[in-house]
């Protein structure tokens, strides 16, 4: 049987790459319409990133957030020295679940969740639990950590 | 893992492209079918061994927003090889890798490692800009000649030439971007009305962008690229265009397209037509006329068809012979189009491996520039410049591959530039694949705040 030609291998071969070419193609054109059809599983990114930044100014004993640093903001963002905060902040003064910044989809609210420390507005200070405005530019005091909210 | 499993059938296709390459020209040329195959082996090695690093490097930094880009990009650098292989052999190939693929990763590598880079390129637009810009026009005055007269590289010392075509786009780009950032918003403030529906800011807006190229486009006509600056100027235009967050895009992108237009009449009138595109024009109008070609109103000594139009028969001859599946590796006769390692590489492509899978460049081209523009879209508002950058870097890839493919085919005039990680071009290679990184990096942003 003449199975095994040069030719016919070439012309196999040919048909093959053809072939592994269009499967790449389909692959991922499956994954894109995967994707489009759950409207990207797990967290959506895009709703997630809320309008709004921090900016280290100062921070004190941590190592990682440099002054100048900014910081994308969730919605909801915990800020905190545990590592599942959304902020990690690594100043000794900070504590594990020290504030969380929330956006009502017009502005942006501070919350402390029972630090040591506390945590200070421009300065004045926040009673524990209980949401206060942050207005854009505004400085956020947490633990030896100064943080400015920036907006757009 | 979608990418890792792309990733593995794309160095799949890669041994299996240059075996049958290796086996395919050696048949072709009446030699022993299997000699110089390990030879052959070394891309699909290089290939495999650069898409899983760059991949390894992303699952260390735990992306997962955006798994397609990376098998797209390599396996049209995997299609690009096997003509270039073809058609320059081994040599060619290695040019394109040191030069090309290894400087190119390894911007990569920096961007995906480091994403707070980006930032400091948007802090560093001007100088970037600025830089961009003395490129071209030191290879204006100072570059080597080539073959067709032109000036298209910079030699520096010992260093192989530089190209600085493909590095000015980057820069018109990362300017564009940072510029309408920083200002878009307030011009759209101080916009004023006109004709009612339209508000349009103020000109003095666009003086920088247009500036910028302007003198672009004066060193790269001095340097006889010709083909970059209609580049340019639609990346300018496409990014004023996707710079605007209201209505009035439309009217910005027609002053831009009017001043674009203005400036080119004007210096048409001031200098010649150069002969380089009064030939390529009549090319493309009738490629085997029997007429005279003409340059600046008197008949040459030579004719359309034996001339200029050489080029674009034989490209169009090239994809006729490919047909449906193309004549099999090795077996067809792209050495016989001029520059067809480069500006033709696509009839190249359809020559030996067929409209099929010309088809699926352009599908797997589409989909990389959505992936991207897709990017660009998820990135929040709040990062303007990010997302700038992203649309950038689209429209210049979109408006290289349309105007190659389209100059291919004959439904443009054809300018000399190169396919993104098809044509033979280190410098374009490695800035194409920087931009990729770029876009590798600013995808991390969509996952978690980058400090």
């Amino acid at each position: 049987m003449e199975l095994f030609n040069l030719n016919t291998l070439l012309f196999a071969g040919k048909w093959a790459f053809i072939g592994l070419v269009y499967l790449i193609l389909i692959i991922v054109i499956v994954a894109v319409r995967r994707e489009m059809a759950s409207h990207t599983p797990g967290r959506q990114p895009a709703e997630q990133i809320a309008p709004g930044r921090v900016r280290i100014l100062s921070s004190g004993s941590d190592p990682v957030n440099l002054p100048g640093t900014m910081l994308n903001l969730m919605p909801h963002s915990r800020m905190g020295a545990a590592v599942d905060t959304d902020i990690v902040l690594s100043d000794q003064y900070v504590s594990a679940y020290h504030a969380r910044l929330n956006w009502d989809g017009s502005a942006w609210w501070v919350e402390d969740l029972g630090s040591a420390n506390g945590t200070k507005v421009n300065e004045s200070p926040c009673p524990r639990h209980v949401p206060q405005p942050v207005p854009p530019g505004a400085r956020l005091t947490i633990g030896d950590m100064v943080l400015e909210m920036v907006v757009g | 893992m979608t990418e890792a499993f792309l990733l593995i059938l794309v160095c799949f296709s890669a041994v299996l492209g240059f075996v049958l390459l290796s086996i395919g020209s050696q048949t072709a040329q009446g030699s022993s079918p299997w000699t110089g195959l390990p030879l052959a082996l070394i891309p699909p090695l290089l290939i495999g061994v650069s898409a899983f690093s760059v991949h390894g490097i992303l699952r260390w930094r735990r992306v997962q927003a955006e798994q397609l880009i990376l098998p797209i990009v390599f396996l049209l650098l995997t299609i690009g090889l096997l003509m270039i292989w073809r058609l320059r052999g081994p040599g060619g190939v290695w040019q394109q890798v040191f030069r090309g693929l290894v400087p190119g990763l390894a911007a990569m590598y920096f961007l995906i490692l480091r994403p707070g880079l980006v930032e400091r390129i948007r802090r560093w637009a001007v100088p970037i800009a600025i830089f961009g810009l003395l490129l071209p026009i030191a290879t204006a005055f100072f570059g080597e000649v080539d073959e067709t007269g032109a000036r298209l590289a910079l030699k520096l010392g010992p260093l192989p030439p530089v190209q600085p075509s493909e590095l000015i786009k980057l820069s018109l780009v990362i300017f564009l971007a940072w510029y309408i950032d920083r200002e878009g918003r307030k011009a759209e403030g101080r916009a004023h009305p006109f004709l009612g529906w339209l508000r349009l800011p103020s000109l003095h807006y666009f003086i920088p962008g247009i500036l910028f190229v302007a003198l672009a486009a004066l060193a790269l006509v001095e340097m006889s690229d010709f083909g970059a600056v209609p580049i340019l100027a639609l990346i300018f235009i496409g990014m004023l265009f996707a710079g605007f967050e209201t209505r009035i895009f439309l009217a910005v992108g027609l002053i831009g397209l009017v001043l674009t237009i203005l400036v080119g009449i004007t210096l048409a009138f001031t200098w010649d037509i150069p002969t380089v595109i009064q030939m390529r024009y009549q090319a493309f109008l009738d490629p085997w006329s029997q007429e005279m070609v003409m340059l600046n109103g008197q008949p040459s000594g030579v004719t359309i068809s034996e001339g200029p139009g050489y080029q674009i028969q034989q490209a169009i001859y090239a994809i006729i012979a490919g047909g449906l599946s193309g004549t099999g590796l090795g077996f067809g006769s792209p050495q016989y189009v001029p520059l067809a390692h480069s500006d033709f590489i696509f009839a190249s492509i359809v020559e030996e491996l067929g409209a099929v899978i010309g088809l699926a460049v352009l599908f797997l081209f589409s989909i990389l520039l959505l992936r991207i523009a897709r990017v660009a879209m998820l990135l929040p508002s709040s990062q303007p410049f990010e997302r700038l950058l992203m649309i950038g870097i689209c429209i210049h890839f979109f408006v290289q591959v349309v105007i190659m493919v389209s100059g291919t085919l004959n439904l443009l005039p054809m300018t000399g530039v190169t396919i993104p990680f098809l044509s033979l071009g280190g410098m374009a290679l490695f800035v194409n694949l920087a931009e990729i990184g770029l876009v590798l990096s600013v995808v991390q942003r969509l996952e978690r705040q980058i400090p």
